[in-house]
């Protein structure tokens, strides 16, 4: 191994660490270039309405029965995990309460991040490396077409548009079914539910969810994008960049919701 | 293809639809929830203490919700404003001398705004009015309050832990009871005293029945004590005359203790050394001095009786005691044969 290193250090006369250090940085600088042709792309024209309509589809409406049935369970069980801790003092009756802030707040957009993050964000990586490999993109830019601009903008843009919606489906799932739970626990009535529902969250809370999901979905489909981009030659560089796509999308969801849990905490407390 | 992509572009539609429908519906419950878009009048409330009210929190007004709380801000020292949005269709019942006092909606609820009271005599309130407040307890002060009770508990209980503790040694007349066997003992010969007072009792309880039966026997002297007014009259008489003997032996009582009296000053001035009597009864010297003359007059006395047996043989005074003497011989003759009988 320190021969290795030798060898390397030898071969390009600087340590390895410093060589890591610049590498990182490369990376970092080529993200900020990738989004900031992102920005740059989105608002010129043309616009690839079509492929955006049908990346929509695919990332909402094909994702929208999985998305439903995991909040429809997370509400379930979330209700039902809850429920010790809050009638040990007879307070059951605040579970509505308790569950519409955390599925408002923090369940629901992350849930649906998540889900969307294995979902979408493998697939996007997926198809978008086996497109590098095959020089497929290559191809697209001799043709004319801008693979950029037909590729990652209209991804992200799907993304970005249909993770809140699905976060809204993801929530509203979730809520019935914690009312199934708690009418069928404490025969809560679906008018005193969503009393109970709407009385303990607030506008910043359904604001910032939305916001977060935005922000989530934009995470997801650039991560995927950039992944799938730049994914190295051959059929392991595609199984590669669908894998990291994955796992950098979901970390860097649970940051943005460690951030944003900040921001609202301070609007909030302010 | 193109049927493929129309169809495609109606579902992406719908699906948007519905999740913009979410949306709008959660806002819309939420807005009619926190009486959003309802008009509303605006109050005033000034606290000394708003115990944690946060913007936003409720205003109740006889247990209902009929507003929220916009805004809190300082106006002085110890002074808090509390701006509350008060739905325009409660303001009819809300009286301008009602008062607002913070309080909570639970055990462990959220901080409240609670306006009460107000007089019918009074107009409604209007945007902008000022309420007055009631300052509710804090829960520092039901804990202080709590806490004085909890100090209270300790000395009490410290008292009596020391006073079991001195009925366990025995001190004190309850420890004693409890803890001394003579004292005990005592107590159950007192129990057993009590007892059999309590069966004579019961006798005396049965002879003043027989007696009250006796008193209700016509023809027994009892009742005719109690009934017949001839002899409660002689009983009154005598009475009457025993009362004067008694007063007449107190006059002779108070006589004899004049004549007590009298003989005591006697015998204090016997007792004087100023007094003759005093003198000859306690003076020592006059007393020997009595002594010496008394033997002096014995001695004189008995030279007299020689000088006078010497007197009797002087001739001169022979024959009158040789005539005394006959005189006498012959007075006791005849007394002699007086008494004998004679034959």
């Amino acid at each position: 191994m320190q021969s290795d290193a030798n060898k390397s250090q030898q071969a390009t006369g600087r340590p390895v660490t410093t060589r890591k250090l610049d590498q990182f940085f490369l990376n970092l600088g080529d993200v900020a270039a990738f989004i900031g042709r992102f920005f740059r792309e989105v608002f010129v024209p043309p616009y690839e309405f079509k492929e955006i309509i049908r990346q929509c589809y695919e990332v909402g409406y094909r994702s929208l029965l999985l998305i439903s049935t995991t909040g429809f369970i997370t509400g379930m069980v979330f209700t039902n995990q809850s429920r010790p801790s809050l009638s040990e003092f007879g307070a059951t009756s605040w579970l509505p309460s308790l569950i519409a802030i955390a599925v408002v707040r923090a369940l629901g957009p992350l849930v649906t991040a998540l889900i969307a993050a294995g979902k979408v964000g493998s697939s996007i990586g997926a198809e978008i490396g086996s497109m590098n490999v095959t020089e497929q993109i290559d191809a697209m830019e001799v043709s004319g077409t801008n693979p950029f601009k037909f590729l990652v903008v209209s991804r992200v843009l799907a993304t970005s548009f249909t993770i809140p919606l699905l976060t809204m489906y993801t929530i509203f799932v979730a809520l019935i079914g914690a009312f199934l739970n708690v009418n069928a626990n404490e025969q809560t009535s679906f008018t005193s539910y969503i009393q109970e529902v709407f009385g303990a969250i607030t506008y910043l809370d359904i604001f910032s969810s939305v916001i977060k999901s935005i922000v989530f979905g934009f995470t997801i489909g650039m991560v995927g994008c950039y992944k799938g981009y730049h994914s190295s030659k051959g059929t392991e560089g595609v199984g590669k960049a669908a894998n990291s796509s994955v796992v950098t999308a979901m970390f860097l969801v649970f940051i943005e919701e460690l951030l944003s849990l900040q921001i609202v905490s301070a609007i909030r407390g302010s | 293809m193109s049927t493929e992509s129309t169809k495609r572009s109606v579902v992406v539609g719908i699906f948007v639809l519905l999740g913009i429908i979410i949306l709008i519906a959660g806002i819309f419950v939420l807005g009619g929830q926190q009486k959003r878009f309802t008009s509303t009048v605006r109050l005033i409330a000034l606290f000394k203490d708003v115990g944690g009210l946060k913007n936003g929190n409720n205003v109740w007004f006889s247990g209902v919700k009929i507003g929220t709380v916009k805004r809190i801000s300082f106006v002085s020292n110890s002074q808090v404003e509390v701006d509350m949005n008060i739905e325009e269709s409660s303001k009819q019942f809300i009286r301008k001398d009602a008062s607002a006092s913070i309080s909570s909606d639970g055990l462990i609820g959220n901080k409240i705004v609670v306006i009460a009271g107000g007089t019918t005599s009074q107009p409604e309130v209007e945007d902008g009015d000022r309420l007055k407040t009631t300052e509710a307890l804090s829960s520092d002060q039901i804990m202080a309050t709590l806490q004085e009770n909890n100090n209270n508990l300790l000395k009490v209980t410290n008292d009596f832990k020391e006073l079991v503790g001195n009925l366990r040694r025995g001190k004190g007349t309850v420890g004693a009871v409890l803890t001394d066997s003579i004292v005990a003992d005592n107590f159950k010969r007192a129990m057993v005293n009590l007892e059999k007072a309590s069966d004579n009792t019961v006798r005396v309880t049965g002879s003043v029945a027989q007696f009250a039966a006796k008193l209700n026997t016509k023809g027994t002297l009892a009742n005719e004590l109690v009934t017949d007014t001839t002899v409660f009259r002689r009983l009154s008489r005598a009475a009457t005359r025993f009362e004067s003997t008694v007063t007449a032996a107190d006059q002779s009582v108070a006589t004899l203790r004049q004549t007590s009296i009298n003989l005591n000053r006697a015998s204090d001035k016997l007792n004087n050394t100023n007094s003759p009597l005093g003198i000859l009864l306690t003076d020592k010297e006059t007393a020997t001095n009595l002594q010496v003359t008394l033997r002096n007059l014995s001695k004189g006395t008995e030279l007299l009786n020689e000088d006078l047996k010497a007197a009797q043989s002087n001739f001169l005074l022979r024959g009158f005691f040789k005539k005394k003497a006959k005189a006498e011989a012959k007075q006791k003759a005849d007394s002699t044969a007086a008494a004998s009988p004679k034959p």
